[in-house]
């Protein structure tokens, strides 16, 4: 009996000790998006009421419609990754193939927010409407050396804003 | 010069509303290779934790990036250009910790 015991403990330990964090890390990492997401959410609803009928967005270049008496770019970047117990699911689920949430949900986070914040920086800059809006996707890492799986995702949005 | 700031007309349109191209001058290009600093490194692998954005990160970007425009600004004023239209940006992994920045657009001469 205490024999059983000690084996499912010393089958246990190196289980908890493989799967410990990348669980952690996966749980952490879902609560915090997850919180991210709701308050990205909450700022689309506000800007979306504010930018409605006073402004025009559009990802062509053509403006026959509008003479704007002056310009300016705009051009704002994030970079976003999933957390490290989410890559290491990943990697389990990748061998099954199919779709992999987690950054299906950090991507598209990362893609909403540059945008946000994109309108935020228009505000700022007191220009009404935006022509010509672009966004880029390219994978960035500083990590030092190749062990070190930091890697993220970097958006960048720009757009030529107008004042009118 | 270095260290002034330039402000020119700038787009990514093939004009700059309101105003009329007089003459073209030709490309532009402005480029940074730029690296994370150990500790700031140390700490982006912390927030892996918890993903979401690096935050570290993404101020790097926007400094080295304005830096880069801000070189291709320089490129365009010694040109005797006054504005910048059809500005690109692009990204590029050139080594293991490091990215370069690279934008590009064609100078002109607005009024």
């Amino acid at each position: 009996m205490s024999e059983g015991y000690l084996i499912a403990v010393w089958i246990l330990i190196p289980i908890m000790a493989i799967f410990g964090f990348p669980l952690t890390s996966w749980a952490l990492g879902r609560w915090y998006q997850g919180r991210l997401i709701a308050a990205l959410d909450v700022k689309e609803k506000q800007q979306g009421k504010l930018m409605q009928n006073e402004s025009v967005l559009s990802t062509s270049s053509r403006m026959t419609n509008f003479s704007a008496p002056s310009s300016t770019l705009l051009h704002v970047s994030i970079c976003v990754g999933p957390s490290t117990g989410q890559m290491f699911f990943m990697w389990i689920k990748s061998i099954f193939g199919g779709r992999l949430h987690s950054y299906d949900v950090i991507l598209d986070y990362g893609r909403r927010e540059v945008l946000q914040r994109l309108h935020e920086q228009a505000k700022s800059l007191d220009c009404s409407s935006m022509i010509n809006i672009r966004i880029e996707t390219s994978t960035v890492s500083f990590a030092k050396n190749q062990n070190n799986k930091t890697s993220s995702v970097e958006f960048l949005a720009f757009a030529t804003g107008l004042r009118s | 010069m270095e260290g002034t700031t330039i402000s020119l007309h700038m787009s990514n349109v093939e004009t700059i509303p309101g105003k009329n191209i007089t003459q073209s001058l030709g490309l532009v290009t402005g480029s940074t290779v730029r690296a994370k600093h150990l500790g700031k490194d140390i700490f982006a692998g912390l927030k892996n934790i918890v993903g979401g954005e690096l935050k570290a990160y993404t101020e790097l970007l926007n400094e080295s990036r304005n830096e880069a425009l801000q070189r291709m600004m320089m490129a365009a004023h010694t040109m005797g250009a006054n504005g910048i239209v059809n500005v690109r940006f692009a990204t590029s992994n050139v080594a293991a910790g490091a990215s370069e920045l690279f934008c590009y657009g064609t100078a002109v001469i607005v009024e």
